[in-house]
């Protein structure tokens, strides 16, 4: 019986060494794709508020721009 | 139904069936994992590639706008070192010359469509079926529509909108321009009764014990008169599919001071309250008073019915309503105000004068039976009849005409449309603004 056991109780223990090897690896991919989601997650809301605050400050220097050219033609007009 | 954007492939590391002519099948499955998780890894570093690629691509655009800003910023700054110790007035003239300051910035657009899907979404699409062919057959069919916008129409629901914007648009302006008749029309009979004074004295009286203990006074009469009314404001969204209410209110306003016909003044109040608060009240008192001011001159003013009638049909020719009720306005007061709306029933028929023929389909039959008993020559009113028939359909090639129009503008109308919003929006402003105005005057 032992005979027969060392084989299959040697593959059996292989088997499981292998399994517990191939769950480590599943596991560590479930975790590098989570990590892969909250990063973008997180990149795009601080892209995003960027995005919101370069147009806020577009449109605040437009309307700069605007009022310098008022002020400008009206010097050049008196000049 | 969630739509996954990266799915990883091998979803089953070790689902997989085994060849049969395995010995040692426990290192066969391990062996086949290995391999699955390799995979894995593979499509893994492909979707994290596209990932950060996206990211790189918006802050990389990001990175444009904050350097053209930052240059934006550096020659503004010397422009106002320049001008600051010269020039500091800035002369009345050229605030009023110049035109306001518009702002440049376009709203986005078009976000969800096609060419915007991310590429990982686009690949899962393309792995489905395309819809069938059903475009062959549409040379078949007689009226000229495609035959796959009967199986599947992407554009169904933005025309959809169009049309119900379209829709909302036509009947603001609709509403305006009763509104306005209205004004005026309350204004004019105004000056003939001086109105009474009214204060805020019964608001501040109910809110004198508390300011939560204050029922809206217009609940009650709202009950009584506008069952079926959802709101009292417009809302555009929840368009009011009200058709323009019948002559009564908006025809018979501005021909207070004319020969009016059949609708009693007791339809008045529902047509105009759908869409504005305080309006009702007025309305009514201001046919309260039309009756008592022209039956006095009622006698004397007979025979000239008949005149205003040809004048006024000569009027409702005119394509556009508003330029014709100016026109019908003026006729009359020449000629002494002519009889009133409800106290002669025998004087019934006259001309349904001005109102938008549009609304006058309801108006020629019941006229016709009212003719009957008419006074005036009935050639008169047959004329009228035909006239604004030929209005009417006048009016309808018009109105295809505009709808051609529209059709050639084409889909680049989401801008367009966005600013019939906006119209929509400031018209509601206006008219909002105007009942503020009755709200104080009242």
């Amino acid at each position: 019986m032992s005979g027969q056991d060392d084989p299959v109780q040697r593959e059996i223990h292989q088997d499981w060494a292998n399994r517990e090897y191939i769950e480590v690896i599943t596991s560590s991919i479930k975790k590098i794709a989570d990590f892969l989601n909250s990063f973008d997650m997180s990149c795009r809301s601080r892209l995003a508020t960027l995005n919101e605050k370069l147009t806020a400050l577009e449109r605040r220097i437009e309307y700069i721009e605007a009022r310098l050219v008022i002020l400008s033609e009206t010097f050049t007009r008196q000049l | 139904m969630p739509l996954v954007t990266r799915n990883i492939e091998p979803r089953h590391v070790c689902r997989q069936a085994l060849p049969n002519t395995i010995r040692s099948e426990l290192e066969c499955v391990t062996n086949i994992s290995l391999a699955n998780i390799i995979r894995q890894l593979g499509s893994l570093s492909k979707y994290a590639e596209d990932l950060f690629g996206e990211l790189f691509v918006q802050a990389g655009a990001f990175a444009i706008r904050v350097n053209t800003l930052g240059e934006r910023v550096d020659r503004l700054q010397v422009k106002v070192t320049q001008l600051d110790p010269k020039e500091e007035e800035v002369s009345l003239q050229a605030i009023t010359q110049k035109k306001a300051f518009h702002s440049n910035l376009i709203q986005d657009q078009q976000l969800f469509c096609r060419p915007s899907l991310p590429q990982p979404v686009q690949e899962t699409y393309l792995t489905c079926n395309p819809p069938p062919p059903l475009n062959n057959l549409s040379q078949y069919r007689d009226d000229d529509k495609d035959a796959l916008k009967f199986y599947t129409d992407p554009s169904y629901f933005f025309d959809l909108w169009k049309e119900k914007m379209l829709q909302d648009t036509k009947d603001i302006m609709k509403e305006k321009r009763k509104h306005r008749k209205e004004k005026k029309d309350n204004q004019n009979l105004r000056t003939l009764n001086p109105r009474k004074i009214k204060t805020r004295k019964d608001e501040w009286e109910r809110r004198k014990m508390g300011e939560e203990f204050v029922v809206p006074k217009n609940d009650m009469g709202y009950h009584d008169g506008q069952y079926g009314a959802p709101t009292q404001k417009r809302t555009s969204l929840l368009s009011p599919t009200h058709p323009p209410p019948a002559p009564p209110m908006p025809c018979s306003t501005p021909t207070g001071t004319r020969p009016n016909l059949s609708p009693p003044p007791a339809p008045p109040p529902p047509p105009p309250s759908t869409g504005f608060g305080v309006p009702p009240p007025p309305p009514p008192s201001g046919f309260d008073s039309s009756p008592p001011a022209p039956p006095p001159i009622t006698n004397s003013a007979y025979p000239s019915p008949p005149a205003p009638p040809p004048p006024l049909s000569q009027a409702s020719l005119s394509p556009p309503p508003p330029p014709s009720l100016p026109q019908g306005g003026g006729a009359p007061p020449p000629p002494p105000p002519p009889p009133p709306p409800g106290p002669p029933p025998p004087c019934g028929p006259p001309p349904p004068g001005p109102p938008p023929p549009s609304f006058s389909i309801g108006a020629p039959p019941p006229l016709k039976s009212t003719q009957a008993p008419s006074e005036a020559p009935p050639d008169a009113h047959s004329d009228l009849l035909s006239a604004i028939r030929q209005g009417f359909n006048l009016r309808k090639v018009e109105e295809q005409k505009e709808q051609e129009k529209k059709d050639n503008y084409g889909n680049d109308v989401a801008a367009i449309l966005s600013r019939r919003i906006a119209v929509e929006c400031s018209d509601s402003e206006d008219d909002s603004s105007e009942l503020d105005d009755d709200d104080w005057s009242e």
